[in-house]
């Protein structure tokens, strides 16, 4: 889920910071720069390291210094295959929506939830529709009481580096709310008893 | 530029933010953690990453060889801790092809409980949704 990268940026640190020690003023200014961006390699999460600061020279009609700056950051880069735990967010007739708290746009498209299952208007929120899986004649709504663990299929950018989008699926086995499977496993512990 | 430096596991994450001082109380405000990082260590405390240790990643890892499974599987193993056969279906990729079969799957599984410790019990949000809501739209 999560990865490090190594970058190489050129970084101003304006003078107001300079009263602090460097490194310090060259984080906070790499933190506003880059967390909770989405660049190529992933969502950035997390400073994890300086390397290396070179330069601190002060441009003419700047009052900052700039500097090359090697550092090391933590990024949020899901790959194509991986299963993840997430909660429901919201659902409506395209499929679902799940959020990992720092992360919200992972979307289930209709075609990739277990079939056979239905959509129908949610009694308790007018404004969306509830899936629900029917499987051997029982039916388990897909809601927000437990994890639902999914794999991830595709992984979009979209041309405005702003937001990520990835699709999951939880149409196979083990995948979906985790209370199903623990329901179900203790079910066919108690078939291969008898 | 080195766009992959390193793959690392959620226990790697949740404890480097353990170590610059993110905690569940109210010493937040003082810790030099960002809203977002605070995030990503609400999601990882929920996860089996919360009981691990370092050790016993290393260790799992070095006794997972004997299965020939791929680098990503078994960080997904270590990431999700599946618990049966059928969790552990939706990790493996064309496992019946790969020579590992049922025999081999609860090797796994057995290994897995054997070095991963259990993951935290989440509980069902159903009643607190309400005062996550509130919370969520204060702060």
């Amino acid at each position: 889920m999560f990865c490090l990268s190594e970058l190489e940026d050129t970084v101003r640190v304006p003078p107001d910071l300079l009263k602090l020690p460097l490194e310090v003023a060259i984080k906070k200014v790499l933190q506003k720069l880059f967390l909770d961006k989405v660049l190529s390699i992933g969502l950035c999460v997390s400073i994890y390291d300086i390397k290396s600061a070179e330069g601190g020279f002060v441009l003419p009609g700047d009052g900052a210094p700039t500097y090359k700056v090697v550092f090391i950051i933590v990024v949020f880069r899901p790959f194509v295959g991986e299963v993840i735990a997430a909660r429901f967010k919201e659902s409506d007739s395209n499929g679902l929506r799940l959020t990992l708290g720092f992360f919200e746009d992972i979307y289930v498209p209709a075609p990739l939830i277990p079939r056979p299952n239905r959509c129908e208007p949610d009694p308790c929120n007018r404004n969306q529709m509830r899936w629900v899986w029917i499987f051997e004649e029982q039916e388990y709504i897909i809601d927000d009481s437990y994890q639902i663990n999914f794999r991830v299929e595709n992984i979009s950018y979209p041309p405005v580096p702003t937001e990520r989008a990835e699709d999951g699926a939880i149409d196979d086995d083990g995948l979906g709310p985790v209370s199903w499977w623990e329901g179900c496993s203790e079910r066919n512990n108690e078939d291969d008893d008898t | 530029m080195k766009a992959n430096a390193g793959t690392v596991t959620n226990f790697e994450v949740l404890d480097l933010l353990n170590s610059r001082g993110a905690s569940n109380d109210t010493t937040r405000v003082i810790a030099p953690i960002t809203t977002l990082e605070y995030k990503v260590y609400d999601y990882l405390m929920e996860t089996p990453a919360c009981t691990q240790t370092q050790e016993i990643i290393t260790n799992f890892s070095d006794q997972c060889k004997d299965f020939k499974l791929a680098k990503a599987e078994i960080l997904n193993i270590i990431n999700i801790r599946p618990s049966s056969t059928v969790n552990l279906a939706s990790i493996l990729e064309e496992p019946s092809e790969r020579g590992i079969d049922k025999k081999a799957k609860e090797g796994i599984l057995k290994l897995v409980e054997a070095l991963l410790p259990s993951p935290p019990i989440v509980e069902a949000r159903g009643e607190n949704e309400e005062e996550e809501t509130e919370e969520g739209e204060q702060s």
